[in-house]
């Protein structure tokens, strides 16, 4: 199973850096949401030092959807997705494969945004570790869960319309969670975030084991 | 659909590969005077009354910023417009424009990171989300989104024609991000050497070292323009060969290995080397 | 002073660097026209390129 989670997340971080569609689309589409969110809370300087963390989470969470959909349509060419059914890669391998791809991306994405976040919002991290666990932990959740709704929805003619607003509400915790933990991060209260973390692990766990039982049998009925 | 007549590729025996000789010498002095810009801003200038050290800024940041926003923006606006008019249609405007918008996003965001520097110690922060600067910076994704756009694969003529559109739909933000200061009550001053009446206040050196400093980036950007738009036509006529390139590539990866007239060896190290 | 250093460095370097990307960028393709060049004349317009290998594209 990690061997073939290992071939078919290289497949997918090879296409990635060969067409740069997360570079030139998810990226500047992430920098475009901290911007429209930036112009609805105002241009006062102190709300949107408080509302930081959450604007951060928003802008990962839609780019989250949009990798979500790039990774789907990979495989929605004509009998692709059979093609990998019957190349006989054990499909929870594909479903690790998927997640640590996306998750990959997602990283990296986080990191730029948070960037753009501390130079366009003037905040600064406090408690690192904090911040870092947490982001770590949403990303397992996030690329998890999103593989599997994914999955869930591929192959529909309704797919753009549906992922979002089946997954979006599955990963709501993740976005309170990571931003409440945030916060905590921002203020150098580490003990507050913590209760948060105790959100986020059983979350991504159970998404992480939940995606590795339930890929295959959703493969098949697809 | 209206019926487009698609402008005519040119064979190749027309397209150069090297560099015209007016554009090295647009290059050249552009250094030179980029190179007598920096002597003079960072050394002989003396420090504004006001701000001290931080005006040398102003030389580079308001040319920067000149740069992106109307000679960029100006030329993909004015090509794209005679790209869409079918009497001047021509893939020349289409791959000019292209190449203005891309250097115009590099000129962007160097108009925002020197402005953040200025900015820093000048307001206390390295930004503020007032009318010039948010404007600025939609005019950077914006002209980003352009340059996503134009890496889906289509046919040149439909390609050309969503781009023409597209780099209009950015220029609309020219005008916005000009008059922003006016239209807005903003951090970000008003012309400190010009006003919209295009009258300067600069004096002395600190005046020529800023006409300079326009001279010297105008020419860096009208050579990177020159630059990019002979890589723009290159990609278009390698085009849809670019199959066929890679596959003679690997042909050829053994040519160094085996001799001329290895006969059977030569094939096989061919194999070997493919990937 | 150092922000005034820092904003010179960064607008040189980051001009600069483009300025080396697009050189590369140049010659790479000026690379694959060549190639494709080759192509058209021996092989007489088919790029299709079945079996016969092209001449040598003369690439350093």
């Amino acid at each position: 199973m990690w061997r073939d989670a290992l071939l078919v997340a290289g497949k997918d971080l090879r296409i990635e850096a060969r067409s740069r569609v997360g570079l030139w689309q998810v990226l500047p589409f992430a920098f475009l949401v901290l911007i429209l969110l930036a112009f609805a809370i105002g241009p006062d300087d102190a709300p949107l030092r408080h509302a930081a963390p959450g604007i951060f989470w928003i802008a990962v969470l839609f780019s989250t959807v949009l990798a979500i959909q790039r990774s789907v349509a990979i495989e929605s060419g004509e009998g692709t997705r059979d093609g990998l059914r019957l190349s006989g890669i054990d499909p929870a391998g594909i479903f690790l494969g998927k997640a640590a791809s996306i998750g990959l991306q997602l990283a990296v994405l986080q990191i730029v945004l948070w960037a753009g976040v501390t130079f366009l919002f003037d905040v600064r991290v406090h408690v690192v570790w904090l911040a870092i666990t947490a982001s770590v932990l949403a990303t397992v959740g996030l690329s998890c869960a999103g593989v599997l709704y994914g999955a869930l929805s591929a192959g529909l003619s309704v797919r753009d319309t549906l992922l979002p607003l089946l997954v979006l509400p599955v990963l709501a915790p993740v976005l309170l969670a990571g931003t409440k933990a945030w916060q905590a991060a921002l203020a150098g209260n580490a003990s507050a975030g913590t209760e948060w973390l105790r959100l986020l692990i059983p979350f991504s766990l159970i998404y992480l084991v939940v995606g590795i039982v339930l890929y295959g049998p959703l493969q098949e009925s697809a | 659909m209206s019926a487009t007549l698609a402008p005519q590729s040119s064979s190749t025996e027309s397209v150069r590969t090297s560099t015209p000789r007016w554009l090295s010498v647009i290059g050249i002095l552009g250094v030179i005077a980029m190179a007598f810009t920096v002597w003079l801003g960072l050394w002989i200038t003396p420090p504004d009354v006001t701000q001290g050290n931080l005006a040398r800024l102003l030389y580079i940041h308001p040319p920067i910023a000149t740069v992106a926003l109307y000679w960029a923006g100006g030329v993909a606006a004015l090509a794209s417009l005679l790209y869409l008019w079918p009497r001047t249609r021509s893939f020349f405007w289409d791959r000019l424009a292209a190449s203005a918008v891309e250097v115009g996003a590099v000129f962007s965001a160097l108009t925002l990171v020197t402005g953040s520097l200025w900015g820093r110690p000048a307001w206390g922060t390295w930004w503020t989300w007032d009318a010039r600067l948010t404007s600025t910076a939609l005019l950077l994704l914006l002209e980003i989104g352009y340059m996503a756009l134009r890496r889906v694969p289509a046919e040149p003529a439909i390609r050309a024609r969503r781009c023409a559109v597209a780099a209009l739909l950015v220029a609309i933000d020219v005008p916005i991000v000009h008059f922003s200061v006016n239209w807005w009550n903003t951090l970000h001053q008003g012309g400190t050497f010009l006003d919209p009446g295009f009258k300067l206040h600069a004096h002395g050196s600190m005046l020529w070292t800023f006409l300079l400093g326009f001279i010297a980036f105008t020419l860096i950007f009208v050579w990177l323009l020159g630059m990019r738009y002979r890589i723009e036509v290159l990609q278009d006529h390698v085009g849809d060969q670019e199959l066929e390139v890679t596959l003679a590539e690997r042909w050829h990866e053994g040519d160094e290995l085996a001799p001329v007239g290895a006969g059977p060896v030569g094939v096989d190290s061919d194999d070997g080397g493919a990937a | 002073m150092n922000y005034v250093v820092a904003g010179y460095v960064v607008a040189l370097a980051t001009l600069f660097v483009y300025a080396l990307t697009l050189v590369w960028r140049r010659r790479r393709w000026s690379r694959a026209f060549d190639v494709v060049r080759a192509n058209e004349v021996t092989v007489g317009g088919d790029v299709q390129g079945h079996g016969t290998p092209p001449v040598s594209s003369g690439r350093p």
